[in-house]
């Protein structure tokens, strides 16, 4: 893992940048998505792909890599955002998001290299990561880390709770959970709809070392995942709370149930893209397709 | 005297377990998972054998098939043991799109299904098990017939990528096949020649398909009796070759008659030679408490039912030549 930098930092901000950028392009081109929560966790991505997991876009199956694994599968344009940054695959491919032959709407790991699992149905995500957490342990591989990634409205999922606690009861300390705690659920904030504190202690109830950081602070998720990563396994698997903004880098979702899922027009994306430049001092850019003539029918409009 | 006495048959449920071992001593990357059952299951015999490949679970369904599809993606061919009940009921979702979707390659086998679950009851009487499973793409079927049949169909899905699923029924079968005996998917097989009518069953009831050939025999009635174990895929061309020739058929099956194996037959029969049908399983009802007896008897599953049913059958096509 690379040392902390100036020129480090830029990288990652520049990866943070694009991740949020590529989100809103391939949801608005494909007029279906969620870009709230594809926002929240860009962050969280940067550090990880460029920073702290070991990957090869060229190899994807390489077997000393880490792994991750997308609970909140439904975010997943940051993630096909984070892997064709990385060079899983061109950048183009993100506008064939929701196409019957392309990106699937949630992840498809059949499909797409590096998406590691499969899935949609929240909840079960954490289940196959402690799968892979154990198959990595019997295969003898100490080096390797399971990632998983959780929003944190599934975390009323009782299939997160049964792996949690399995997780602890095998000592699984090569798996870190990720929680992007943006506060926002689909309909409204989480504590409204079902609360899930105190998180800290459920989770340090459920056998977890816990770890709590800011999920838009680049250089203290760097220092956080690099602990998870390398110093902090003690025989506990490890969660990192990653305190977030729902829609964070635009101002009219931040925080806004209202853009869990809905994908924005053209017009608005455009609007949406140059408040995002502005806001990473770039030059100001706004949507690519917009006038694009592709009729495309749409059952989501407005949900 | 013990030494003299004919070898009390083994219930399918440990020549499940000890098929378990076989198998694990030929493919090392086999595990067996359990959630708090593997002294009924029989899963126990891994657990002996290989306590090193023995993972438990505890009692948490959904976690037990995402573990296993986990592990899938990490190169091994995890069992997970449980109940067909909550294999398919508690962990649909798991199975669905954690596991069949992908394509992983867990063997799921469903213990305790149908009628003989002993004094269990509603809860525990898996009958939707095979028309649930049916129902996922990706996803192979077999219901085991005997026990020569129940390790050539282990056998068949450990060396099967992809997601299986089979039924373990706690009951002790009569053979109908020999040690020799193979197991091909998609492939039915002719255990009794006839003409008059057809009588396909699966899983233990194609025993029970036997016996109502005999029965028929003595009313002068032909029956042909075809075992279909590999019920997804199902073997469409020698169901509609036996249909073209016989005219009529009955299906008979240790489960819901509703989208399992009967509705297989009748799909393949309608879409290639549609003939009269009946179909012999649990009528879109539960399955409460009871001896084994008493509940074929009440679902109407026995070899003189069968029999009836084929009686029926064979009305209905002479009808339709007058």
């Amino acid at each position: 893992m690379d040392r902390w930098t100036p020129e480090k930092k830029l990288e990652l901000e520049e990866a943070a940048y694009q991740i949020r950028r590529l989100s809103i392009e391939m949801i608005t081109y494909a007029r279906w998505g969620h870009p709230g929560g594809s926002l929240s966790m860009a962050d969280i991505l940067a550090v990880l792909y460029f920073q702290v997991m070991d990957t090869d876009p060229q190899n994807p199956k390489w077997e000393a890599r880490d792994r991750l694994i997308l609970s909140k599968a439904h975010t997943s344009p940051a993630l096909y955002a984070a892997l064709a940054l990385k060079g899983f695959y061109p950048l183009e491919k993100i506008y064939t998001y929701c196409e019957p032959d392309g990106l699937e709407g949630h992840t498809d790991m059949t499909r797409t290299a590096g998406i590691e699992s499969s899935g949609g149905p929240l909840g079960m995500g954490l289940s196959v990561a402690v799968g892979c957490a154990c198959g990595l342990r019997l295969k003898e591989n100490p080096r390797s880390r399971v990632f998983c990634l959780l929003g944190d409205g599934e975390l009323n999922e009782g299939n997160v709770w049964e792996a949690a606690m399995s997780a602890a009861h095998f000592h699984l300390d090569n798996l870190i959970a990720v929680v992007d705690y943006n506060k926002v659920m689909a309909k409204g904030f989480v504590w409204e709809l079902m609360g899930i504190e105190p998180l800290v202690d459920k989770w340090a109830a459920f056998g977890w070392d816990v770890l709590e950081v800011d999920g838009h602070d680049l250089e203290a998720l760097t220092e956080t995942f690099y602990r998870a990563r390398w110093t902090q396994p003690r025989g506990k698997p490890i969660v990192v709370i990653a305190h977030t903004v729902k829609g964070r880098g635009i101002e009219m979702a931040e925080f806004n149930y209202k853009w869990h899922t809905h994908a924005p027009e053209p017009e608005i994306a455009d609007a949406m893209l140059r408040t995002l430049s502005r806001r990473y001092s770039r030059p100001e850019l706004g949507y690519s397709k917009l006038g694009d003539e592709r009729e495309k029918e749409s059952f989501y409009g407005g949900e | 005297m013990a030494e003299n006495s004919p070898a009390r048959s083994l219930e399918m449920r440990d020549v499940f377990g000890q098929m378990l071992v076989q198998l694990g001593q030929e493919y090392h990357r086999m595990l067996v998972l359990d959630a708090d059952l593997h002294t009924s299951s029989k899963a126990g015999y891994f657990k002996a054998a290989y306590p090193d490949r023995f993972l438990q679970i505890g009692i948490a369904e959904q976690n037990l098939f995402g573990i296993s599809a986990g592990l899938a993606l990490e190169g091994f061919i995890p069992f997970p043991c449980t109940f067909a009940a909550f294999a398919t009921r508690r962990a649909l979702d798991q199975v669905a799109i954690s596991i069949c979707y992908p394509g992983l390659n867990v063997k799921i086998p469903g213990s305790y299904v149908g009628l003989p679950t002993s004094q269990a009851g509603t809860s525990h009487n898996c009958i939707e098990d095979v028309s649930v499973m049916r129902s996922l793409p990706n996803m192979r079927i077999a219901d085991p017939g005997d026990n020569a049949d129940m390790r050539a169909i282990m056998r068949a899905a450990i060396e099967t990528d992809g997601p299986v699923y089979f039924r373990v029924t706690r009951y002790t079968f009569p053979d109908l096949f020999g040690a020799d005996h193979r197991f091909e998917w998609g492939k039915g097989e002719v255990l009794r020649p006839g003409n008059d009518v057809t009588l396909f069953g699966t899983g233990m009831m194609t025993a029970f398909c036997m016996k109502a050939a005999e029965l028929l025999d003595n009313e002068g009635v032909n029956a042909e009796v075809i075992h279909l174990a590999s019920i997804k895929p199902i073997d469409r061309e020698l169901i509609a070759s036996s249909a073209g020739k016989t005219g009529c058929a009955v299906t008979a099956e240790n489960a819901t008659i509703v989208g399992g194996f009967g509705s297989a037959v009748a799909e393949a029969l309608a879409e290639t030679v549609p003939i009269p049908l009946a179909r012999i399983g649990v009528r879109d009802r539960f399955v409460t408490s009871g001896g084994i007896g008493d509940l074929f008897r009440i679902h109407g599953m026995l070899p003189e039912d069968i029999a009836k049913a084929s009686q029926t059958v064979l009305a209905q096509k002479h009808r339709r030549k007058a």
